[in-house]
């Protein structure tokens, strides 16, 4: 039955042959390190769940974010796991990207053909560490505030232009409602669509040319 | 099964159990996804508890009386203060009768209007008699009643 329905989708619409191109590709013998991606990408997709189902009941206000949040962690059923698997989810995935990026660099897979999957790369880390900080803020407790608070005022270092950068950032002189707002935009819509967007370019070089064999000494 | 145990082939083995660990993670969202979301509706949020009107002997006999008092409501994590009015009536003084003051209608505020012996609502002129029951107007039933108790001269009654 089951393969019946298969063959009579993969008559119209051919998945079989990007399945096995995705799954069944044929890869050098390498070790576990080389699963770092692949958890990178797990962990982004269990970010992807919980914090789609925290914005059910988060709301990005002042007033509200915080109690909010305290909701979810206590009141709502199965709260306290979405919220914990998606706050320890971001530690995961910011380590986890790091590793990865060492690993590449270590075995020198960034090395022709694979620079490109290498500048995707470097973006989709600067994404992972722009989730890190926007998302910080918004529980809009004690440590994110002042955390954030600290963390824009880094912007406002350079001469003359300094100033203004903070106001960009923060949507005035101020950590406010805004401030606030414009955090959880980024955080919910911006990287989301950009990381979405790189890690589809990412994988399709991964898969296109193939992965990196561990170079052998003298390499 | 001794049979056929080693005809498994490496490969056939190792893609059953990926599937068999995908299939475990995606029960393992989802379950929790689920209970998450729908998990609000499954709980009673509204705990009966008794209200304390005020003494007896307030309510003179075969005549309405108004008592208010607030109650707290917490809808989600927003706490709100409710303004209830009840009218007690009691004809021997023994037995408590304690209605809503919001009309069946629409829900506006009923008042006792002692001259002509009847609840009147403004807003559709519904007439209730002094028992709560539709002399007029457009309420579809007669006035809702709560559950009264009196102990030690005080009134207590129920509230959802």
């Amino acid at each position: 039955m089951t393969a019946r329905f298969g063959n009579w989708l993969d008559a119209r619409i051919g998945w079989r042959k990007v399945w096995d191109t995705v799954f069944i590709r044929k890869v050098p013998k390498v070790n576990w390190l080389y699963t770092l991606g692949s958890a990178s990408l797990f962990v982004a997709v269990n970010q992807m769940i919980t914090g789609i189902l925290l914005t059910i009941y988060y709301v990005p206000t002042p007033d509200h974010a915080y109690d909010s949040v305290q909701y979810i962690t206590n009141q709502v059923p199965a709260g306290w796991l979405i919220r914990g698997l998606h706050h320890w989810g971001a530690s995961a995935m910011v380590i986890l990207v790091f590793l990865h990026m060492i690993r590449v660099i270590y075995y020198g897979a960034y090395k022709y053909p694979r620079e490109v999957t290498w500048f995707t790369g470097v973006f989709l880390l600067l994404i992972t560490i722009g989730f890190g900080f926007t998302g910080y803020l918004l529980p809009w407790d004690q440590k994110a505030y002042w955390a954030t608070t600290v963390g824009t005022k880094i912007v406002s270092t350079p001469p003359f232009i300094g100033e203004f950068l903070l106001r960009i950032v923060r949507g005035g002189q101020e950590l406010s409602a805004v401030t606030l707002t414009r955090f959880f935009g980024v955080h919910v819509w911006i990287l989301p669509a950009l990381l979405l967007l790189l890690v589809g370019i990412h994988m399709y070089l991964v898969i296109k040319i193939g992965i990196s064999a561990v170079p052998k000494r003298g390499e | 099964m001794e049979e056929t145990a080693p005809n498994i082939s490496r490969r056939h083995f190792l893609s059953v159990a990926t599937g068999g660990i995908a299939a475990l993670l995606a029960i393992g969202f989802a379950i929790p996804s689920l209970i998450y979301i729908i998990g609000n509706a499954l709980k009673r949020e509204l705990a009966e508890s008794w209200v304390r009107l005020g003494s007896a002997s307030k309510v003179e006999v075969g005549v309405p009386t108004l008592f208010t008092f607030t109650i707290e409501r917490q809808t989600g994590w927003i706490v709100s203060q409710e303004e209830v009015s009840v009218y007690v009536l009691t004809e021997n003084g023994r037995d408590y009768i304690a209605m809503s003051n919001i009309c069946t209608h629409l829900a506006c505020r009923v008042r006792w209007i002692d001259d002509q012996n009847q609840f009147f609502c403004p807003c559709h002129n519904g007439v209730f008699d002094k028992q709560g029951l539709v002399v007029s107007g457009p309420p579809p039933r007669p006035m809702d009643r709560y559950e009264v108790k009196v102990e030690e001269n005080q009134i207590f009654i129920k509230v959802a």
